[in-house]
């Protein structure tokens, strides 16, 4: 009986738990579709009284938020793709025990995560040294080689049967073509992975474009959401022409459907995604 | 090569027999001397009345000066409180909310219904924190706010929760649970299912319950895992978590009393006051704090528990 209890407030605790975790997401997709004079008077409601695609339509109605998303876009596939590049080989020469020096390699890599650099110098580097402000390297570089990822996969390639090496040198291959040819491609799992964890990064952040541009025009998505939450001149900055009165701006509207359309491509495939960032987390927590 | 000292000639050797591994560590090499240990010449600011046109090599030096005037001001006091006691908070809340979470989803017997939950618990991960900022708002905002206008319904007087700094630190801690703690609970997860079979087996011989089994057995090997993720938490507990405070309360001075932390206060200082020298003060005032604080604990958790520490 006590068993049989005890089951009931387990499913109850996880099923409250599940569903605090999604009411926000309901909130915000719900009311992204709901009428803006409802928003104004009834406020965020979990179900509005009444719907319209006006918000959608005047965002999409403006150039920013194509302009955001190409940026974000393009942040993400260029960053992914040269962080995973730059990260998996990295990790493969911290993994082999051919290299001498890979024990201070990984230590002077560990250090970094114990000691950040801090803001002052980081942003120096960008802004005054290399002179990135208001380019798109600015949020693509700085992201390139994250430790926590370059461990995974270190601990990754260590599980790889060492003769693969062994056979291959024998072969005359050389340590590239190792790594490229017969490396990479049983490493697929984990490189996707790793790849995931580092496209979540580049389309998430804000921080570096908080930083680093100030053109309005080339802030990514997310910046997006953070200018039309601050309420500056809404119709000016979504479709960058001059404000008209005569049009009635749906401005808590928007607010809600720029975060959708932001989120919406990851709610999307997050079902599919899901079991590579659990088994990243898994492959991470065996302690390397 | 044989006219070389002999280090420089090993490590020649070194370079040229793995020449080709050196080549491909070599973009994360650049990538780590650039980005991660050049901007630390950014400490030297620290000591200095840095100024822009001057450049970090030409501006005046003038030893502690900046630390003396952070810490003779008020805000260094509030601003280290507020990190460590929000930090504290979150730590704790991320880290019990997981465990709960994790042994209870360990328990549940229906694939759908564990899938399902999991999903949800682990989706808050997946956004940024200016779209949990958009997703307070429409929570604790005054007039459209769905707390403040449930509580009407209920006949209660609504609260003005962005001008209310008290609330802040505890709405601020079930945030933070609410983000983190699936991301945990899948790690907690795992390693629960590491958890050999044969000690449940033999409980269940024995007539432990399964409230038993899981206080006696789950529990206590969950901690070490658990020990590794509270040493990690601590370890930064000077550092600020700045993508969460400054989505969320941004500028809103009103709530800083409970919610500035070192690394939002180091930020306006920089990129709202232009003051570089001060804010590296801040940042390095801050990494010492931090250096101590792990050294501390990394000792400690030496001793007590050597599987737990992390160096």
């Amino acid at each position: 009986m006590r068993e049989r209890l005890f089951l009931v407030f387990m499913y109850a605790v996880l099923s409250a738990f599940a569903l605090f975790c999604f009411i926000p997401f309901w909130i915000v997709f719900i009311n992204s579709f709901a009428d803006e004079s409802i928003l104004q008077t009834a406020g965020y409601q979990l179900l509005p009284g009444k719907f319209s695609l006006h918000a959608y339509e005047f965002l999409l109605s403006g150039k920013q938020v194509f302009r955001s998303y190409g940026i974000t876009i393009i942040v993400t596939i260029v960053g992914t793709a040269l962080g995973v590049l730059v990260t998996a080989a990295y990790a493969y020469t911290l993994s082999h025990r051919k290299v001498k020096y890979r024990n201070i390699l990984s230590f002077l890599t560990f250090l970094t995560m114990l000691f950040g650099a801090g803001l002052v110098g980081f942003y120096m580097l960008i802004a005054n040294w290399l002179h990135l402000k208001d380019s798109v390297w600015a949020l693509i570089l700085p992201y390139l080689l994250n430790p926590f990822y370059a461990f995974i996969l270190v601990s990754y390639y260590r599980t790889l049967p060492y003769e693969l090496n062994e056979a291959a040198t024998v072969d005359g291959a050389n340590d590239l073509y190792i790594f490229f040819r017969i490396i990479w491609p049983i490493s697929v799992p984990a490189i996707a992975t790793v790849s995931l964890f580092y496209a979540l990064q580049y389309w998430n952040d804000w921080y570096l474009s908080l930083l680093f541009i100030d053109n309005y025009k080339m802030l990514p998505l997310q910046m997006m959401i953070r200018q039309l939450m601050s309420n500056l001149n809404v119709m000016a900055y979504v479709s960058g022409s001059q404000t008209q009165y005569n049009v009635v701006v749906p401005t808590y509207g928007m607010q809600l459907a720029i975060v959708c359309v932001t989120i919406g491509p990851i709610v999307f495939v997050y079902p599919f995604i899901q079991r590579f960032f659990i088994k990243g987390l898994t492959l991470g927590s065996v302690k390397g | 090569m044989k006219r070389r000292r002999r280090f420089g000639g090993a490590f020649v050797r070194e370079l040229s027999r793995n020449r080709y591994l050196y080549l491909l560590a070599l973009p994360g090499i650049a990538f780590l001397a650039v980005f991660a240990y050049m901007p630390m010449l950014g400490h030297l600011l620290a000591f200095q009345n840095y100024r822009l046109s001057d450049g970090i090599w030409g501006s005046e030096w003038v030893g502690f000066k900046n630390f003396e005037f952070f810490f003779n001001g008020k805000d260094w006091l509030r601003v280290t409180l507020n990190t460590v006691f929000l930090n504290a908070l979150f730590l704790v809340s991320g880290l019990g909310s997981a465990v709960v979470l994790a042994i209870f989803l360990n328990e549940v017997r229906n694939r759908l219904f564990k899938r399902i939950a999991q999903s949800f618990i682990f989706l808050p991960y997946f956004i940024s924190w200016l779209v949990v900022s958009m997703m307070a708002l429409t929570l604790f905002s005054t007039s459209e706010g769905l707390i403040n206008r449930a509580l009407a319904v209920l006949g209660f007087e609504g609260v003005d929760w962005y001008l209310t700094p008290g609330a802040w630190p505890y709405i601020l801690t079930v945030i933070s649970a609410w983000k983190i703690a699936g991301y945990n609970s899948i790690i907690f997860l795992a390693v629960i299912t590491g958890i050999s079979a044969e000690y449940y087996e033999s409980a269940r011989i024995e007539g432990a319950s399964r409230m038993q089994q899981m206080l006696y057995i789950t529990l206590p090997l969950m901690r070490p895992i658990v020990m590794v993720l509270a040493l990690l938490g601590i370890g930064r507990i000077f550092y600020g978590d700045f993508g969460m405070i400054y989505a969320i309360i941004g500028d809103n001075g009103v709530l800083f009393p409970t919610t500035d932390v070192i690394d939002s206060y180091a930020y306006r200082a920089l990129r709202q006051l232009g003051n570089f020298s001060m804010s590296s003060a801040v940042i390095v005032y801050q990494s010492c704090m931090g250096l101590v604080t792990i050294l501390i604990f990394n000792a400690i958790a030496r001793k007590v528990d050597t599987d737990s520490r992390l160096f």
